[in-house]
């Protein structure tokens, strides 16, 4: 078992630190408040390689095996500090430029790709309706075949990085007979007619990652849009999900290093009754309990990715990671507040919007009852 | 062919004790569907390649999580022969 990272993978994470340092952490305290999308930023992040990361270098990206991709998501999070647009990122990476990658025709990888990759596109997905969210084959929205295009309608709710989308994924059912098989997907641009984009969600934390609701009216593509064959929609999300739970809180890893640093650093400088409040031990428990969940969930991180890159779908890994992160995330975050008293609860000290952040990700991408499900009844 | 035989025969097994308890197992045939007509659903459906995975020791994909290679019996145990 070796734990160590290749030179040439450090060197890929230190420029993507530097970078990001230096780059993306500019008046979030505002842009949180005003729920502002950094999408020069964005942009940069694709210059960078970031939004290529396991895409194959002939459409654009780096090739990166998954662990080494999430070791670079890692040290994103780590040195961004906005949450939600790193959210932005790992959204459209997990959940349309890998779904490209895995079931696009030559011809849909080469028009996508290269823009995902860049930056110079946004894409995500649209899949929860307000009818369907954890059970998500349980979605009405239709594709209906004809000629040599299909018609699709319905509604889509949750739709990450739909206002500033240039591709969606759009799932929607072919068969409605068919129960899960009769789920399909598509690449739906922008500007298609009938496409509409709807009310721009406020939400409690990741404001700075754009989320609306979506309308699609007798919208026609071309059978050529259509990702997989017919009914490919249910191996379309277990690949995308499977992926995004197991890779999607990497960068949570990262922030939950950072926010360890920073109680480190403020228990050893803030005094209290004559001593430096790190010395009080109820609060050296709470810096304990965090360094271990970091350790965990890093490890857990790893592990899964490490299965992938065998080639396994590496289910339960991913449940358990995503589960693990999140909670741990949310918990660790608590306690940085706590830490930090009453200046913790204050915005300029950007830790309570950390923990609004955080507390999404115990709903994104599955939420942990749904996690314990699938731990569970691989168990039991 | 008997390889297959017996892959099919595992597999039957274990559908029917995980996701049709109490049924008829005459009636779970080779060519039965799993996935249209609902047996493997998102959850079963994760449950059935974790099965595949650790009692056949190959590595299934999770875009092979699909119609083409679940809705059988028949169909599974070709996708775990393609595998060994």
């Amino acid at each position: 078992m070796d734990f160590s990272w290749s030179p040439q993978q450090i060197e890929l994470y230190d420029t993507i630190g530097d970078f990001a340092a230096r780059e993306l952490n500019d008046n979030l305290v505002d842009k949180d408040r005003r729920g502002v999308f950094n999408r020069s930023g964005f942009k940069r992040c694709g210059e960078v390689g970031i939004l290529g990361l396991p895409v194959p270098v002939e459409y654009g990206g780096l090739a990166c095996d998954p662990l080494t991709t999430v070791g670079a998501l890692e040290r994103l999070g780590y040195a961004c500090r906005d949450n939600g647009l790193v959210f932005s990122l790992n959204a459209q990476i997990w959940t349309a430029t890998m779904p490209i990658v895995a079931f696009g025709t030559e011809e849909q990888k080469r028009k996508y790709l290269p823009g995902l990759c860049s930056g110079d596109m946004v894409g995500g997905t649209a899949m929860t309706e307000p009818g369907s969210g954890s059970d998500a084959y349980a979605l009405r929205a239709t594709a209906v075949k004809k000629g040599d295009r299909y018609v699709l309608n319905g509604s889509k709710v949750f739709v990450t990085n739909g206002p500033v989308a240039d591709v969606l994924v759009v799932f929607a059912r072919t068969d409605k007979d068919k129960s899960a098989a009769g789920i399909s997907a598509f690449l739906v641009d922008r500007w298609t007619p009938g496409l509409t984009i709807g009310q721009r969600l406020e939400k409690m934390g990741l404001r700075t990652s754009p989320t609306c609701e979506l309308s699609i009216d007798d919208c026609e593509v071309p059978e050529g849009s259509r990702l997989g064959r017919e009914g490919a929609g249910p191996a379309l999300l277990t690949h995308a999900m499977t992926w995004e739970r197991g890779s999607i809180l990497a960068s949570a890893v990262g922030s939950m290093q950072r926010l360890l640093e920073t109680c480190v650093k403020y228990a050893k400088s803030r005094r209290q009754s004559g001593r430096p409040i790190g010395q009080f031990q109820l609060v050296a428990s709470r810096v304990v309990d965090m360094k271990l969940r970091l350790e965990t969930a890093r490890y857990m991180l790893y592990y899964g990715a490490w299965q992938r890159a065998l080639g396994r779908a590496a289910i339960l890994e991913a449940a358990m990671a995503k589960l693990h992160i999140s909670e741990s995330w949310v918990r660790s975050c608590e306690d940085a507040i706590q830490i930090h008293g009453g200046y913790g609860y204050t915005t300029d000290f950007e830790i309570e919007r950390e923990l609004r952040d955080a507390i999404g990700s115990r709903l994104y991408s599955g939420t942990s009852e749904i996690q314990r499900m699938i731990v569970a009844s691989l168990m039991l | 062919m008997q390889q297959i035989t017996d892959v099919e025969r595992t597999v039957k097994t274990y559908i029917l004790n995980e996701f049709l308890a109490g049924e008829d197992a005459s009636q779970l045939t080779p060519t039965s569907p799993l996935v249209s007509n609902g047996i493997l659903d998102s959850l079963a459906t994760l449950k059935l390649i974790s099965f595949l995975e650790q009692e056949f020791k190959i590595s299934i994909a999770a875009h092979e999580a699909d119609f083409e290679h679940l809705e059988s019996i028949e169909r599974i145990a070709k996708l775990v022969a393609s595998k060994r």
